[in-house]
């Protein structure tokens, strides 16, 4: 075993999170995340001799969504239908860094519905809306790596970003939720 | 690109702060005029706001198991490196480089037995296991890092308690979850899977249990249970010992 996989960890294990945030939407199916994330990560080790040192992280989240769908097509159920029950544990509660655990039960519960709901709303968006949403606004990405993860120009990530989020509101709206300021 | 998909992209340009300050000011002015636009801009807070929710933190454990896949997938590749690095060397060579594969050969084949020798006389538990299958190899290389049982363990009063978070990972094709457990002054390694774990060359059936077996691999000693699921116990203690220990603690 040499120094590859060593390099390849130091360079890729920071991105961690921002993977974990697109597995979590990306994985379909009954298909678990943390399965998707580790599986993510051996196909990029795999192909690291071939990473030209590029964004690590834009490439990371590429390989991500092509495990997902190449998943979801082999058990022939929809890509980007996110389990229920899963979204449950969104809930401050269960925040590993030591988040807030003095929140009202009130204000807990609604959080967690509102996340079931907006999941719910996120997976009836066209997936070029919906892609570009987890990859902006869920996993923290610029519009320019979301662009170079999709390979379309960074207008069209904008733009796609834009409507899905319009739609997503007027969505949350009908369903009676607002995640607005007055 | 007719003038509604032209004003879409400006707002989302605009919203993203990516115009240049006179075209901002000119978007600012727009929206204190005009209600669709406003509404526009609304939406798209509201949206991104909703997106947010969804973040969630990794699980704590989440970049050991991907770092420890990761190092089981290089101590794979490394192992068909060897492989295919003989392959190669196989092709047919000179007569010179014949002559002095030959030699080399001899001079291996002596080293070969000398090694050995040396790891049956002085590997704990006698003999090392031969060809070992990668998800085997996985769970005793987990297991390496277990240290030695403490001299005053009581296993057989002790309740068994868990060290750390689990762990998943893939090796040899199958899905494995490895624990840790701590008993007494003991601590072993309980790897499960849904695939029975492949018997090692060397390693012996155990009487009465089915397709039971035990081995040893330098200082571990592994016993495995194959029934639904498939167990396989890990951990640093002689062969007479791992059997109770194995019994005593939460397999499945």
């Amino acid at each position: 075993m040499g120094a590859d996989h060593r390099a390849f960890l130091q360079a890729t294990l920071p991105h961690l999170d921002a993977v974990w945030q697109v597995a979590r939407q990306a994985a379909a199916g009954g298909q678990d995340p943390e399965d998707l994330v580790q599986e993510t990560y051996l196909r990029a080790y795999a192909g690291f001799g071939s990473f030209r040192g590029g964004n690590a992280r834009a490439w990371l989240a590429a390989i991500c969504l092509n495990v997902a769908r190449s998943q979801a097509r082999r058990r022939r159920r929809r890509p980007w239908e996110v389990p229920g029950p899963a979204l449950l544990d969104v809930l401050p509660w269960s925040r590993a860094d030591g988040g807030e655990s003095t929140a009202d039960v009130a204000d807990v519960v609604i959080a967690g519905l509102d996340a079931e709901e907006v999941s719910r709303c996120l997976a009836l968006l066209p997936e070029p809306q919906r892609v570009c949403i987890v990859l902006v606004d869920v996993a923290g990405y610029t519009a320019r790596e979301a662009a170079e993860t999709l390979g379309c120009p960074r207008g069209t990530v904008l733009a796609r970003v834009h409507r899905g989020r319009r739609k997503l509101a007027q969505l949350l709206a009908e369903a009676g939720v607002s995640h607005g300021q007055p | 690109m007719d003038n509604h998909d032209r004003d879409h992209r400006m707002l989302a340009a605009f919203l993203a702060g990516e115009l240049d300050p006179a075209e901002t000011r000119r978007w600012d002015e727009h929206l204190l005029a005009c209600e669709r636009c406003w509404r526009a801009v609304r939406e798209d807070r509201e949206g991104r706001q909703a997106a947010q929710v969804l973040r969630q933190p990794a699980p704590p454990g989440l970049a050991d198991r991907v770092a420890f896949a990761v190092e089981v997938a290089a101590a794979g590749r490394a192992a068909a490196q060897r492989r295919t690095g003989r392959g190669i060397r196989s092709r047919r060579p000179g007569r010179h480089a014949r002559r002095v594969r030959w030699r080399l050969a001899g001079a291996g084949v002596v080293a070969a037995g000398v090694v050995a020798t040396l790891l049956v006389a002085l590997l704990p538990g006698g003999r090392q296991a031969g060809s070992v299958p990668a998800a085997v190899a996985a769970v005793a290389r987990y297991a390496q890092a277990i240290p030695p049982p403490t001299g005053e363990h009581h296993p057989q009063r002790a309740a068994p308690v868990e060290v750390g978070r689990p762990v998943t990972v893939m090796a040899g094709g199958q899905q494995i979850v490895l624990r840790t457990w701590r008993l007494g002054g003991a601590e072993a390694v309980v790897a499960v899977s849904g695939h029975p774990f492949p018997m090692p060359a060397r390693a012996q059936g155990v009487s009465g249990r089915g397709m039971a077996w035990s081995a040893r691999l330098g200082r571990l000693g592994l016993y495995c249970l194959n029934g639904r699921t498939s167990e396989l116990v890990a951990a640093p203690v002689p062969a007479a010992q791992l059997a109770a220990l194995a019994a005593r603690l939460p397999l499945a």
